[in-house]
């Protein structure tokens, strides 16, 4: 009897110091894994910082502008060209009329032609035709 | 004790045999050996010393044992120690000491600091300078070889190569493999946008301390201490907006071949400057680059006499004072002589003009008579509530205190009422004007995003009344005055030419001219003012070699609130429709003699 309560706490004390240094030792390699974590974060971080003082500096509003100029079509927005969409005419669809729904077609590209290419050469944003007179 | 002494210090017997005799058992016991005398002796004193020399191991083994328990269960605090270092080195990395950004009102980034890598060689530990210098040149290509040779032949053991390389540039010189040569992290402040945005931001010293700008006044916010943290700033400056008022200003300043520039936007309801740019300007990134007079922000730091701007002020003033009204009017047919000065008008009419006339045409004299109604003891008190007088507070590090006249008697209240004899900076007459016109409320500027749910702090200093009528004259004048040019279609701009001659030597010079114009949009329910200025403008084939205001100044409001307009979501309007047309309805009431029919 006595014999088998040393043996068994033996046995326990092997158990449980074994359990011990294997927590022990997971715990140093997730310490270990955390630092390594914790300095990469550093790092992105930093390039964070880097790639977002690039794109502020890739848009710069004059940049921005050049580049405008020479791909868009674009011109400068006339007051006439701005409306709300209050301004815009409403459709009323009727409950009581029959409404046609349209169908999926076979072949719906069939009668699509390319939109016209837009004209070359370079286009001036933000300008505005300027009387003559007031040159 | 050693074995030999005692050898040699006993005299008794080693030990002593006896043969067994009283053996019970005739086995093989009767061959003990008993011990007796000094040789029992020494076998005690040898087990004692045993047990001491066991004890003493056993101790030791103890203690091993009991530190190997302790390091199990505690880990190494050596190496826990050195993770805590790298906690807190981490912790400063993540931005805790990084000096903070500086953003614009929708949060484009203004100005950052970046972590980059600085090169420096120690000269003794370099083997061969001529291959390494040939070598650092195909990275560093802006540097010659005989730059990088002079910087190592010097006797020092550190000698700094070249300072915030760029990432790319690091990763090359480390491939190249150079003994000898290291590099250092140093943070460094980047201003994207160049100099777009240089006045408003300043620009930093190479301790990354702020010496200019909202780096200097916010240096504390933005450095952060040891107990609070670093904080962004964000600023109250659209970079549309800079940028089209910049592009405006450098567009008009090289067709009137102009020596500066200056024009800001600046909301009327919140005080808010939504852009403010001052030419020439200078790159932050490069401050040392650029001389003195190009890092002078003359929006704020700069006092000029501002001209007929201040003809609004006049007007404004007598109208609330009520010694004139709308209908009334003043004769301007010949000019006022008082104290040795003459007073006359540039757009003579020589007849009697009406008050809106005066404004329209713009009449020196007209203005003179206006302000010497009122009196020089009501006309300085307007103009103190109205901020001009004062240094204006505003969270710049540069600002121009105004230059009062030495005495303010009737001959200065004459010659301020349009203008001359007070110098005033561009940020206290845009602030002023926008007080006019949103109702007669008087919001301090500000060039940091206000946080409207606070409240705001406004003083009324004319009726809303005033206001009203103040923004139909304004209208007047780009309708049907001197700032024609100003119009931008839809917009209902009204606004305020002013031409002055610039002071030097305490001499008026007549060929050196401030143009200015002080706008504001849309007439109807003001938002924005919207200053210009230019130094010294020439005239040119276009403009008939005139050089003033309205054809100078006028044409960049003009253009610029077409540009800014859709951006500020200011809807236009269509200035000939009657609800309009009523609304800015200004009794003209001129008694001009038209020409009778033949």
């Amino acid at each position: 009897m006595k014999m088998n309560l040393t043996v068994l706490s033996v046995l326990m004390f092997a158990i449980v110091s074994y359990g011990l240094y294997q927590l022990s030792y997971e715990v140093q390699q997730l310490e270990k894994d955390l630092g390594s974590i914790e300095r990469r974060i550093v790092d992105n971080k930093e390039s964070v910082r880097i790639l977002k003082a690039e794109w502020a500096y890739q848009n710069r509003p004059d940049v921005l502008q050049e580049m405008a100029q020479n791909y868009l079509p674009l011109l400068l927005i006339a007051p006439y060209q701005v409306a709300s969409a209050k301004d815009l005419s409403e459709i009323v669809i009727s409950a009581t009329e029959a409404v046609k729904v349209p169908t999926p077609r076979l072949n719906p590209r069939k009668n699509y032609s390319p939109p016209a290419k837009a004209p070359t050469g370079g286009f001036r944003l933000a300008t505005y035709n300027i009387p003559e007179d007031r040159q | 004790m050693s074995e030999m002494t005692w050898l040699q210090k006993s005299t008794r017997s080693r030990f002593k045999l006896s043969k067994q005799t009283r053996s019970r058992k005739p086995d093989g016991r009767q061959a003990a050996l008993h011990l007796d005398g000094s040789a029992k002796e020494t076998l005690e004193q040898g087990r004692n010393r045993l047990v001491m020399a066991g004890a003493v191991f056993a101790f030791c083994f103890v203690i091993l044992a009991g530190r190997l328990i302790g390091l199990a269960l505690s880990g190494d605090e050596g190496a826990s120690q050195t993770a805590q270092a790298r906690e807190n080195s981490a912790k400063i990395a993540l931005g805790d000491k990084t000096r903070a950004e500086i953003r614009d009102r929708n949060g484009v980034l203004l100005a950052t600091t970046l972590s980059t890598a600085s090169l420096f060689a120690e000269p003794k530990n370099v083997i061969d300078p001529h291959e390494l210098a040939a070598k650092l040149t195909t990275v560093l290509d802006d540097m010659s070889e005989a730059v990088i040779l002079s910087k190592l032949s010097s006797a020092k053991n550190f000698a700094w190569i070249k300072r915030n390389l760029t990432p790319v540039q690091q990763y090359k010189i480390n491939a190249l493999g150079i003994p000898g040569l290291h590099f250092r992290q140093e943070e460094k402040r980047f201003y994207p946008m160049g100099s777009l945005v240089s006045h408003l931001l300043g620009f930093t010293d190479v301790d990354n301390q702020g010496i200019a700008g909202v780096e200097k006044y916010f240096n504390g916010q933005l450095g952060g201490s040891n107990d609070t943290a670093a904080t962004d700033v964000y600023l109250s400056v659209d970079v549309r907006i800079q940028h089209a008022l910049r592009d405006e200003l450098s567009r008009h300043m090289s067709i009137f071949r102009a020596i500066g520039a200056a024009g800001m936007v600046l909301d009327v309801k919140t005080g808010e400057v939504l852009g403010m740019v001052s030419l020439p300007d200078f790159d932050p990134n490069r401050p040392n680059d650029f001389s003195g007079d190009s890092k002078f922000n003359k929006v704020s730091l700069g006092v000029y006499e501002m001209g007929s701007t201040f003809k609004t002020f006049t007007k404004a003033m007598a109208l609330e004072a009520g010694k004139v009204g709308i209908y009334g009017g003043y004769d301007a047919t010949k000019p006022i002589r008082k104290a040795g000065f003459r007073i006359r008008d540039d757009h003579a009419k020589k007849r009697w003009l009406s008050v809106p006339e005066i404004f329209m045409y713009s009449s020196n004299i007209g203005a003179a008579k206006m302000a010497d109604d009122v009196g020089p003891k009501k006309h300085k008190a307007f103009l103190t509530k109205l901020g001009m007088l004062d240094k204006p507070s505003i969270e710049l590090p540069e600002i121009g205190a105004p230059i009062l006249p030495p005495r303010w008697n009737s001959l200065e209240t004459m010659t301020i009422s349009f203008g001359h004899g007070l110098s005033v900076s561009p940020l206290q007459l845009s602030s002023g004007i926008a007080a006019i016109v949103n109702g007669g409320a008087y919001v301090n500027p500000t060039v940091v995003r206000r946080n409207l749910e606070k409240g705001l702090m406004a003083k009324q200093v004319i009726s809303a009344k005033t206001s009203n009528t103040m923004r139909r004259l304004m209208r007047l004048v780009v309708e049907k005055g001197t700032g024609s040019q100003a119009a931008a279609a839809g917009y209902l701009v009204g606004g305020k030419t002013g031409t002055a001659e610039k002071v030097e030597g305490g001499r008026y010079k007549r060929n050196a001219l401030v143009t200015s114009f002080v706008s504001a949009f849309p007439m109807n329910n003001p938002r924005y003012v919207v200053f210009a200025m230019l130094d010294e403008p020439k005239g040119n084939a276009k403009t008939h070699g005139f050089r003033g205001a309205g054809w100078t100044a006028a044409p960049i409001i003009g253009r610029l609130i077409a540009r800014i307009g859709p951006i500020l979501g200011v809807t236009p309007v269509d200035e000939e429709s009657d609800a309009i047309q009523r609304a800015m309805f200004v009794p003209i009431n001129s008694r001009e003699k038209k020409l009778a029919s033949f």
